[in-house]
This record gives structure tokens, C-alpha cells and sequence, in this order.
């Protein structure tokens, strides 16, 4: 069940109560059977992928920490990293492997057909699937001991507020909490209740305001040119943003109610001055799994090859794969291949560019770069939206060149009207919705802005109540009027 | 070699890898005491340290290192 669905709107409140109903030491069990519940709402036989993949990271752990011989560890760790990929693999790659080996043999025009898998991708098996990889890499690493405790373990992997899409947590952070007792704290469950609201909001008034044009255009790209395509790619960089970080957002106000931490996900990625502060900024949990489980490891390790040589390795793997990470396509592995690329080119000429840059006040340099990556950002989203090679490589040129033609004609027309009325001809949005778009986005960036000062949350407490409720009662009004309330509009993560 | 000797080699190359010669080296100093010192840096300036010590590191050690004062322990055990 989405968060974003009537079902949960029900599921929640009733787990959370019983949960603080029954007494401490039997709320594993509850959390458990909730988790499970969650996610065979969906669908009942793929929870076996769960339990057979908590099955063998549990005792495969148990087995390398008893190991007497490094060997032997080893091996342990192979099985269990070689099952769960292999399970993702076989779910999400084969399928791609096979159309692609496919076309080559098609090309040299040989009649061998490969074989294709249809089955269903299972939700969250890319998100809960590195988790249990990671805990067996910590416990290799002698980072974390084995859990003994099965039914811990398995909520450790199952926990339904992370479950499908996140955050990828630790076994270090995440499975010592399962053990302390959680008491119902009144200002901890309303800031959990109250990122949920935040998160929600992002999901249901903005990122599916966004998607209405979004997708329309991205469908049939061809049909668009110049500022249509521009206005669609960029209501995308906030739709994705909004999106995700909203699901994260209920996925932590979910767990905190309870009185779980989970990571953070976001810090406010379109703040970022260059690529690797973005990736600082964008899905942490993720870009620090890579950075912990491959790329330090890979940089570690190519180090003999002189630091230069080993970094542009490292981090052209781990970007490759962290594009191919979102999805079995071409797409993907082109944006991640372009953030590698611009990555390494960043890492490379950190020196060069300090003494090149030295004359522009450090202010100006600072709002210049956010705003290179703010166009960076929209151009590479490019590849991570659209259907098709061939539609990515229309719409860039298009939106670029397109645009500064269509800025022409509007300097020519003869009012205003007449030349916002020339840019969003042919959109499925009128001029009024496109403006309530915009203000929401604007809207976003202060409130995040402010967020990054104070807690917003702790300063509304201190303000005299009918302050706190005008603040309440304002979103809560304007969540209704403006929130796209269709279930149909999944999350967009979900479907990696 | 001696703690000290091996503290003022650092000094050198915290200098180097970090382009900054305000930086002075202390053993209790960490990641977040200097600009620009992330998990890349920090690898970088471990192979800077190998090459100039001419040992090798484990993957676990340099991964575990808190501190400058940590860093001159591991070259120091290297060295002997």
C-alpha cells in the first residue's frame, strides 16, 4: 500500500495504536506482522522474495562471524551477496540483458532468440535488497555483529516504513533501536505526524500538479519545441525532487511517530554548488551506500594506479551502476555516465579552477555555480524521464535552442499577454495553473530555506497558539484546494 | 622514526593536498577541522602519506582512522 493511499490512512493510525497499547517487549511481533501486511497488500507470493532473502542474509552472517579461516568467510559473504543480486538481477536486468543481446544478434542478422522473463518487478526489492547486502558487508567487515535474534532481523529488513522505497538504512543505526523501548513522547509524535503533513504536501499538491504537464509532454515529446519542453523539464527537476523527498519524508514521520531514527534522504539538493554536493544533497542513503560499499573501496584499491586514474575508474563504475541502479535502460546509464563524467572532471580540475576563478568575489562565484547546476540538473533530468534514447536526444536541443528562439518572438510581440500567451501555446495547462505551479515551487525553495536556518517545527511551538494554528490551518486549507487527490499517481521511486 | 619527525612530514603534505599553507597539523585535528577534507581527500591524501612513507595501508585502517594522531600511529607502526 502506497503512502499516498486511503489504505494507509487507515493501516497507520491503527498500527500506531496498538503498538503503544500492548506492552514493550512483544512490539517486534506487531511490527512484523505489520510490515508483512503492508506489503502483501499488494501483492501475497513476492513476500517470499523477503523471507527467503532474510533467510539466507541471517544465517550466512551467523555462519562468517562462526568461520574459522578467512576463506571460508568469504565464501559466506559471496553466497549472500551473489542470492541477492542475483534476485535482483533476475527481476530486473535479465529482461534487458536479453532485448539487448537481442538486437545485437538481429543486427549480424543471427536467428537465435533470447529468452524473456515476464514477471512483475517487485516493489522495494531494489531498496531492501542492497540494505541486507550492506549488513553482510558490515558484518564481513567485523563492522557489526550477526543478530542472533531472528524475528529482529527479519523486521530489520521488512520495516514497512522503509520498506518500499526507503530510506536504506544501516544494520548498525537501525537494528539497536528495535531493542530500546519506545515511549509515547507527545512533541516527538507530533513532529513525526507533522513531516508526514510536509511530505504528503510535496507529494499530493506539488509533485502531481507537476506531473500534469510533466508527463503529457514527456509523452509524446515530439509533439512540443523551445519553452514547452524547457517549462516541462524543469517542473520535472521539482516533480522528482518533491516526489521522492515527500515519500521520504512520510517514510521518517512514519518511523519517528514510533519512535524510530531513520536517515536522513535529502538536504536540500538544488542548493548544490557542484556535482559532488549535490550527491551529498540527493537520496544520501543511496549515495552513501555506493560511496561506503564500492567507491572508496574501488578508490582504496586502485590507489597503485596513481590517484587520478583511480578516481576517474572508480567513479565511472559506480555511477554506471548507480544509473542502472533506477531502472534496466539505456536512459539511466546515460545519467549516470554524465554525473560520472561530470564528477570526475570536478574532482580533476579542483586546483586549476581555485587559481582561475580567484578574481570573482566568492559570493557571485558561489550564486553562479548554483546556477550551473541548476541548468546541469535539468539537462541531465532530461535522460532520467524520458521513455526513449531518441526522445532525450530531441528534447535537449529543442529546449535549448527552441527556447532562445521562442524568447525572440516574445521580445517582438506587442504586450505582455500576447507573449505569455505565445510561450504556452499548445500546453495542457492554462496560464493560471502554470502561475500556481511556479509559486508553489518558489513557495518550496523559501520554506526550505527557512528550514535550513531553524527547525521550523521547534519555532512554531514557542509562537502563541493562534500564530501556530493560522500556520495549521493554512496548509492543511491549501493542501485540500490544491492537492491532486488520485491514488493512480504513484510514487515515482516505487517503480525502481 | 620519530613521532615528531613523522608529525612535520604530515604538516608537508596536509599543506599539499589541501593547497592551503595556513593549515598546521595537530594530532587531535579530524576531517571536519579542515575546508575541503571529504572521504576523496582523504584518500588522496592517504596514497600522498604511502608514497611519501613508502608503506601500504589495509582498506580497514585507513577507513578507522579519527584523527591525525591515528594516521601518525599507523605510519609509525608501519615504519617499525
Amino acid at each position: 500500500m502506497p503512502f499516498n493511499s486511503l489504505h494507509y490512512i487507515f493501516f497507520f493510525p491503527l498500527v500506531v495504536f496498538l503498538y503503544f497499547a500492548i506492552p514493550s517487549k512483544y512490539r517486534w511481533m506487531l511490527l512484523l506482522a505489520a510490515s508483512y501486511y503492508f506489503y502483501m497488500s499488494w501483492r501475497v507470493a513476492y513476500a517470499g522474495l523477503i523471507v527467503a532473502s532474510t533467510l539466507v542474509v541471517y544465517v550466512t552472517a551467523i555462519w562468517m562471524e562462526e568461520a574459522e579461516d578467512a576463506r571460508r568467510k568469504k565464501f559466506f559473504l559471496l553466497l549472500s551477496v551473489v542470492f541477492n543480486l542475483g534476485i535482483l538481477f533476475a527481476f530486473k536486468y535479465f529482461n534487458f540483458l536479453s532485448t539487448s543481446l537481442q538486437q545485437l544478434f538481429d543486427h549480424w542478422q543471427l536467428g537465435f532468440r533470447a529468452p524473456i522473463f515476464d514477471v512483475l518487478l517487485p516493489v522495494g526489492i531494489s531498496f531492501y535488497s542492497f540494505q541486507v547486502v550492506s549488513y553482510s558487508l558490515d558484518v564481513y567487515r567485523g563492522d557489526k555483529q550477526a543478530e542472533r535474534h531472528l524475528g529482529i532481523f527479519a523486521l530489520f529488513v521488512s520495516f514497512f516504513p522503509q520498506l518500499l522505497a526507503g530510506p536504506i538504512a544501516r544494520s548498525g543505526d537501525l537494528i539497536p533501536q528495535f531493542f530500546e523501548k519506545h515511549d509515547f513522547d507527545y512533541l516527538r509524535v507530533t513532529d513525526g505526524l507533522k513531516q508526514m503533513f510536509w511530505g504528503l504536501f510535496k507529494k499530493v499538491v506539488i509533485a502531481d500538479r507537476l506531473a500534469v504537464l510533466v508527463d503529457t509532454v514527456y509523452a509524446q515529446p515530439t509533439n512540443y519545441d523551445g519553452f514547452a519542453l524547457l517549462l516541462a523539464s524543469v517542473f520535472f527537476v521539482f516533480q522528482v525532487y518533491c516526489d521522492f523527498s515527500g515519500y521520504s519524508d512520510v517514510a521518517i514521520g512514519s518511523a519517528k511517530v514510533m519512535g524510530y531514527r531513520l536517515m536522513t534522504n535529502f538536504n536540500r539538493p538544488y542548493a548544490a554548488r557542484s556535482v559532488p554536493e549535490y550527491w551529498r544533497r540527493w537520496h544520501i542513503s543511496l549515495t552513501s551506500w555506493f560511496a561506503d560499499y564500492l567507491y572508496l573501496p574501488t578508490v582504496v584499491k586502485r590507489r597503485n594506479w596513481g590517484f587520478q586514474l583511480a578516481v576517474v575508474w572508480a567513479t565511472m563504475v559506480t555511477f554506471t551502476l548507480s544509473g542502472l541502479w533506477h531502472g534496466a535502460y539505456w536512459t539511466f546509464i546515460v545519467f549516470g555516465m554524465i554525473h560520472g563524467t561530470a564528477l570526475c572532471l570536478e574532482v580533476l580540475t579542483r586546483r586549476q579552477r581555485k587559481r582561475a576563478t580567484a578574481f570573482i568575489p566568492p559570493r557571485l562565484y558561489s550564486f553562479l555555480c548554483l546556477i550551473a547546476m541548476l541548468v546541469f540538473v535539468t539537462c541531465v533530468d532530461v535522460f532520467f524521464r524520458a521513455s526513449t534514447m531518441r526522445d532525450a536526444l530531441f528534447i535537449i536541443p529543442h529546449m535549448t535552442l527552441g527556447t532562445v528562439r521562442d524568447l525572440w518572438g516574445v521580445m517582438e510581440a506587442s504586450s505582455s499577454l500576447v507573449a505569455a500567451n505565445l510561450l504556452i501555446q499548445g500546453l495542457i495547462l492554462d496560464r493560471y495553473d502554470i502561475l500556481v505551479a511556479i509559486l508553489l515551487i518558489v513557495f518550496l525553495e523559501v520554506v526550505q530555506l527557512i528550514q535550513s536556518k531553524i527547525v521550523i517545527s521547534d519555532y512554531l511551538r514557542t509562537r502563541p497558539t493562534w500564530q501556530r494554528w493560522t500556520v495549521y490551518y493554512a496548509m492543511t486549507v491549501a493542501f485540500l484546494l490544491l492537492g491532486s487527490f488520485n491514488e493512480s499517481i504513484q510514487f515515482i521511486y516505487l517503480q525502481f | 622514526m620519530t613521532q615528531d619527525e613523522i608529525m612535520t612530514a604530515l604538516g608537508a603534505i596536509f599543506i599539499d593536498v589541501f593547497d592551503d599553507t595556513s593549515i598546521r597539523v595537530t594530532r587531535n585535528m579530524t576531517a571536519s577541522d579542515v575546508a575541503g577534507w571529504d572521504s576523496l581527500t582523504h584518500i588522496q591524501l592517504i596514497t600522498a602519506v604511502e608514497q611519501h612513507f613508502g608503506v601500504k595501508f589495509k582498506l580497514n585502517e585507513i577507513m578507522k582512522f579519527k584523527n591525525v594522531g591515528d594516521l601518525c600511529d599507523c605510519v609509525e607502526k608501519h615504519k617499525s
